[in-house]
């Protein structure tokens, strides 16, 4: 559906170029696929690519056989469509009802029959049925993002594009919202960017991480589970040391006999007590970053 | 397929961009009418219309795109930047009519004489050349620096220079850039290239834009 290939994307000019891409290839099948990476690992910049806004310096991207590169081929994919950004910026005057039969008509949908059906359709998807006449200045932040993902769906679009879409949202909108996307993923490409490890583990079979725009890792969760075993160790430490050796806590407990870590690194020899543990998808991408500061990518799984 | 609606244009139109203008209009009108001479009358309605009316124009310009709390969104749709742009600056425009055509009603009304302009088509083309220049002008400056200040920087600027130095506007081959002819020199032979020459600056200015307003990222 999206083949990738070669894709650079620089910024500025001389000593202060910036790198947002460097070389990333990538095919992205139906389904949903997460893109996971730190602050400022490129994936918002990857997003506004694949959505038509930014144009990359270089490399291809064909979706669905179109080439988004020419403006032919932008114009093309974007008919077939839904985006919901990070910074999700709408006319708040609107009602919800008023602002998703708006983006609907700039998609293309005329037909004001089928156009008022569809936005109903898609206002009772995300839930937001009843209060579908209220101005949008009055929700609160996870209504404001159910309505971002109704106008990013009222088109049917082939590709949805979520960039952070559970920001900001407390657990049960967190939730709710990836169930949604999960169900939309039965027919179509979701394509969900986010920096919350959690949210790719429950959602997603098939992710990338990328960091300081290269992929470090392609495949499934259960693939970056396998790349991180014999990394990740559990030790309990008394007193006030902290176990160092080039080791990354990931998390701590403190307990009555002392401080339980769990730790993440290439060996905890130093520690004869430390045991082996099962890493979980944050260890692997704690791991798959502390490589990232080490050499180049590891695995393509 | 269309891809355009009135009502949500009109609907997403900040209000601000109504105020703004009605506000000047108001203050015009008073000023005609606490001063209340026939003279004055004349020079005031020409200042408003020729004048005063592109500059609000063409600071309303420099905000149109750029000033688009979903413009990212926008972006991601399939509407072409040719729309973007004749929708979010003919409503300027539509404006700037109304204002203009409101207050030359009302001069007409207190027996102001447009004579010194001309025919009704000079009368006319000294507020609607000005007015198209200015918000060219706007919205070029506007998507060339990707910011609206920059705009309404360069229009406020060239606006005040060229009311400065309108005796020298009209001589040597500024004459053609002399936005203010029809409205502050309406008599000079030149006038009628002086309209075409900015006719075709404005047209400039609007391809300027669109072309730079496919590269999208720069305004987000």
């Amino acid at each position: 559906m999206i083949q990738i290939t070669n894709l650079t994307k620089t910024y500025g000019a001389g000593n202060k170029t910036v790198h947002a891409l460097n070389g990333v290839d990538l095919q992205i099948n139906s389904g949903m696929f997460g893109l996971l990476g730190p602050n400022g690992a490129g994936k918002t910049t990857f997003m506004r690519i694949l959505a038509g806004i930014v144009n990359p310096s270089g490399g291809s991207i064909r979706v669905d056989g179109h080439d988004l590169t020419t403006e032919a081929g932008k114009h093309a994919i974007k008919s077939m469509l839904g985006y919901l950004p990070q910074e999700l910026g709408m006319y708040t005057e609107l009602s919800a009802e008023q602002f998703v039969d708006y983006m609907a008509i700039l998609k293309g949908l005329d037909d004001s029959k089928k156009r008022n059906k569809r936005v109903s359709e898609v206002l009772e998807m995300v839930g937001l049925r009843d209060v579908a006449k209220r101005k949008i200045k009055g929700f609160s932040g996870g209504m404001k993002r159910r309505v971002g993902i109704a106008q990013a769906l009222v088109n049917d679009p082939k590709i949805l594009i979520v960039d952070e879409p559970t920001a900001g949202l407390d657990p049960e909108e967190r939730i709710r919202f990836r169930n949604l996307l999960v169900n939309l993923a039965a027919d179509r490409v979701v394509l969900l960017s986010t920096h919350i490890v959690e949210d790719i583990g429950q959602t997603c079979r098939d992710l990338a991480v990328l960091a300081k725009g290269r992929i470090l890792f392609r495949g499934s969760p259960a693939g970056m589970l396998k790349a991180t075993e014999g990394h990740v160790w559990s030790l309990t430490m008394s007193g006030l040391e902290k176990p160092n050796h080039d080791l990354t806590v990931v998390s701590m407990l403190h307990l009555a006999e002392g401080t339980q870590y769990r730790l993440v690194g290439a060996s905890a020899e130093g520690y004869p007590s430390a045991q082996l543990t099962q890493p979980g998808l944050e260890d692997a991408y704690v791991w798959l970053m502390k490589q990232a500061h080490q050499e180049e990518p590891i695995s393509h799984l | 397929m269309k891809r355009f609606s009135l009502k949500y244009t009109l609907l997403t139109y900040r209000l601000d961009q109504l105020w703004f203008p009605l506000a000047f209009w108001a203050f015009f009108v008073i000023l005609t009418l606490l001063l209340n001479d026939q003279e004055l009358n004349f020079n005031i309605a020409r200042a408003y219309i020729g004048v005063a009316v592109p500059l609000i124009g063409g600071f309303m310009a420099a905000y149109a795109i750029l000033d688009d709390p979903a413009i990212e969104l926008r972006f991601a749709t399939p509407i072409r930047a040719a729309q973007i742009l004749f929708e979010r600056t003919i409503l300027i425009f539509i404006i700037q009519t109304v204002s203009a055509l409101a207050f030359i009603v009302f001069a007409l009304l207190i027996g102001v004489d447009f004579a010194p302009l001309g025919s009704a088509l000079n009368l006319h083309l000294a507020w609607i050349v000005p007015t198209i220049t200015m918000i060219a002008l706007g919205t070029f400056g506007a998507i060339l620096g990707a910011q609206t200040m920059i705009g309404s920087f360069l229009v406020g600027l060239v606006w005040i220079i060229e009311v400065i130095i309108r005796d020298g506007m009209a001589v040597n081959n500024w004459k053609y850039a002399y936005i203010f002819m029809g409205i502050l020199a309406p008599e000079h032979p030149d006038l009628v290239e002086n309209q075409l020459a900015l006719f075709a600056l404005s047209a400039a200015f609007l391809f300027l834009t669109w072309l730079l307003l496919h590269r999208q990222e720069r305004y987000i």
